[in-house]
């Protein structure tokens, strides 16, 4: 990197960071935007206010480490799952209340959605079990999987729930009245989800270095394949026109338009150096990628443009989660190492 | 924070139900040694298990999609070890117990397969825990039994004041018949020294030759029943890289499912380090190591254990990789 470029990065000039001492596992904000979370591999979570540069309340939420991090989706605050078992809520105030408990078994998914209405759905997963709960913790549904849990998530409408697993992935409705779901198979173990924004595919990870995918509804499938190593990050854009994924030395982006994926090469952004890609987070509003590297480097781009935007310089270990705050001003960054900043995107 | 970049050590603990591999592991756990442990258990373990980090595995046992019908690994470890890592300074090292009835093979293709597991742990020794009165009866009426012996790089023959001398010498040889590389401890309650089943770096390429004392022994005539046998070759002159890569690959392709583990250091020809190589089942590993002492043979070595060994096939296999 040469001066000029190493002055370049968002970080300096537009960022906050914190050495936290702990593997950032997940960061996001709360649903009004006015506060984002770090959770740790030391069992606390973090909690800063966006914009005021006042100290970071520290919460010990579980007793180990947290395995998954999500927006709740009703209050100011955020959802976690422990590998003690435990599924809880911190307010934004950093009070903590138990929504539930799965024993001895790690919760290692969650993920939430808003409903309109003051209303939401919590869902995790412990082994092969998924839990649905409403916002306020009521137990709502316990779906059975054949295996265990590797990925979570709510389509874009709140209305199913994708979990990934051995051979393949399970959909379900969450307001059916009997719990059958549409079952997506491929042989294999899959390891992590994604659903289309407009419900139009299921994407999996799979073990071997490749993405799986089924078109929906008539469950065609797709395989997306030729990366260096496993995918551990999968983001859609906001109109779900592309998809970006990590596992390569550069952001992989697929197109889901105009026949694609298949039979249409992907575009790579910043890549070109051989350092892997360990996260990508696309922007909520605009068609703009953040990406993160096993160096710790972030940068955002331009998809359209491929116009590469440094952010954060490659210092402070693998980059280990990105998210964009809900109005696409503020991106979270965290690192294997114990690294956490808040950069600004906000115009000025 | 704790550094990183180094690997924790994996010590893999097997054994039939009821032949001590609990009372090792809480003996493991508790012996005054400093070191902190992740304990990865079965949820159907006999005994409780005494630490502060224990983390449940369903043993899920997976197919790889790479065309490789014995290709297997434990999907549950590949999760258990990226979620331990989030909290990597809360332990020194890992112990992974598994079910009576399992078969190790998908445990340690695991720590070859997946390339996360890889950098950030390395497998440091299988041990068996084997019941010296039962072990007979065991080996009549399970694959999984003999399995679990071929794979040890220690076993731990449990309960010796259970049989007489005689009783205990006969089933030590059974073991022997089945792996002839591995090392004994005769113990009752589980009791030796911690040292001799951790930190043995087992699978460290570097030192594959040193841990095996009858690995530089000619081959010898043990007779045994078993299906699961050992063996070892010699090749004095230097061997050719590619013949050998050509043979073994075969090899490996074609008899992999009957092939457990697989060890050899070889001299390549107009090559002073040494090459050294192990695999598992048709997943092998292999890199150059230190040069060999001033003094010491030249010959290059191989191990097979594993079931319908063909001594003379693989005599002429591996003699036909000589450089010209």
């Amino acid at each position: 990197m040469s001066q000029t470029a190493e002055a370049a990065f968002l970080l300096r000039s537009r960022g906050i960071s914190r050495d936290l001492d702990a593997f950032v596992v997940a960061a996001g904000f709360s649903r009004d935007g006015r506060r984002t979370g770090f959770a740790l591999g030391d069992g606390t979570v973090r909690i800063a206010q966006v914009g005021v540069p006042t100290d970071w309340t520290s919460v010990t939420v579980h007793d180990g480490a947290v395995l998954d991090f999500a927006t709740d989706p009703t209050g100011d605050g955020f959802i976690s799952g422990g590998d003690d078992g435990k599924l809880r809520r911190i307010a934004g105030d950093g009070s903590i209340s138990d929504v539930a408990s799965f024993g001895s078994k790690w919760v290692e998914h969650v993920a939430t959605y808003a409903l309109d209405k003051g209303k939401g759905l919590i869902a995790a997963s412990a082994g092969k079990i998924v839990r649905l709960f409403d916002q306020s913790g009521q137990l709502l549904k316990e779906l059975i999987h054949p295996s265990t849990v590797t990925g979570l998530v709510f389509d874009g409408k709140g209305k199913r729930i994708g979990a990934s697993h051995y051979n393949g992935a399970s959909l379900w409705f969450v307001a059916a009245k009997t719990d059958t779901p549409r079952k997506l198979e491929w042989k294999g173990s899959h390891t992590g989800i994604l659903i289309h924004p407009e419900g139009e595919a299921v994407v999996t990870a799979m073990q071997e270095n490749a993405l799986h995918g089924w078109k929906l509804p008539d469950g065609a499938h797709m395989r997306m394949s030729g990366y260096p190593a496993k995918t551990s990050s999968l983001s859609f854009s906001r109109n779900g026109k592309w998809m970006a994924s990590s596992g390569a030395d550069a952001m992989v982006l697929w197109p889901f338009f105009g026949g694609g994926p298949m039979g249409k090469a992907p575009i790579e952004l910043a890549g070109g150096d051989g350092i892997i890609c360990t996260q990508v987070a696309c922007h909520p509003k605009d068609d703009i990628v953040a990406g993160g590297f096993s160096d710790g480097l972030v940068v955002v781009a331009d998809i359209a443009s491929s116009r590469i935007l440094p952010v954060v310089p490659p210092d402070h270990g693998p980059i280990s989660t990105l998210g964009w705050s809900p109005d696409g001003t503020q991106l979270a960054v965290g690192t294997e190492t114990g690294f956490a900043a808040l950069v600004d995107f906000a115009k000025r | 924070m704790a550094d990183a970049n180094i690997q924790v050590p994996v010590t893999v603990l097997t054994g039939y139900l009821g032949a001590g591999k609990t009372t090792l592991l809480n003996r493991i756990l508790t012996e005054n040694h400093g070191r902190k442990y992740a304990v990865v258990i079965n949820e159907f373990g006999e005994l409780g298990v005494d630490n502060d980090l224990v983390v449940d595995s369903d043993e899920e046992v997976f197919e790889m999609n790479n065309g490789c019908i014995c290709c297997t690994v434990r999907g549950d470890l590949i999760r258990i070890v990226d979620g331990l890592m989030k909290r990597r300074d809360k332990f020194d090292g890992i112990i992974i117990e598994t079910t009576g009835l399992a078969n190790p093979a998908p445990v340690a293709q695991t720590f070859f397969v997946d390339d996360n597991v890889k950098a950030k742990t390395r497998l440091d020794a299988i041990v068996t825990v084997v019941d010296a009165k039962h072990l007979p009866a065991r080996l009549a009426d399970s694959h999984e039994a003999a399995d679990q012996i071929a794979f040890a790089d220690v076993i731990v023959l449990n309960k010796t004041d259970l049989v007489t001398p005689e009783e205990l010498d006969a089933v030590e040889a059974t073991i022997r018949g089945i792996n002839r590389f591995a090392i004994i401890h005769r113990t009752q309650r589980a009791e030796l020294p911690i040292a001799q089943v951790m930190d043995r770096g087992a699978f460290d390429l570097s030192r594959i030759l040193a841990l095996h004392p009858d690995f530089l022994d000619g081959d010898d005539d043990h007779e045994h029943n078993e299906d699961v046998s050992s063996m070892s070759f010699e090749v004095e002159k230097p061997i050719d890289p590619e013949k050998f890569n050509a043979w073994i690959g075969v090899l490996l392709q074609d008899k992999g499912a009957d092939l457990l583990r697989t060890k050899g250091i070889l001299h390549y020809a107009n090559e002073d380090r040494r090459f050294a190589f192990q695999a598992v089942h048709m997943i092998a590993d292999g890199d150059f190591i230190g040069p060999a002492k001033d003094g010491d043979a030249r010959a290059s070595r191989l191990v097979f254990i594993g079931r319908n060994l063909n001594r003379p096939q693989l005599r002429r296999g591996f003699e036909s990789c000589a450089a010209d």
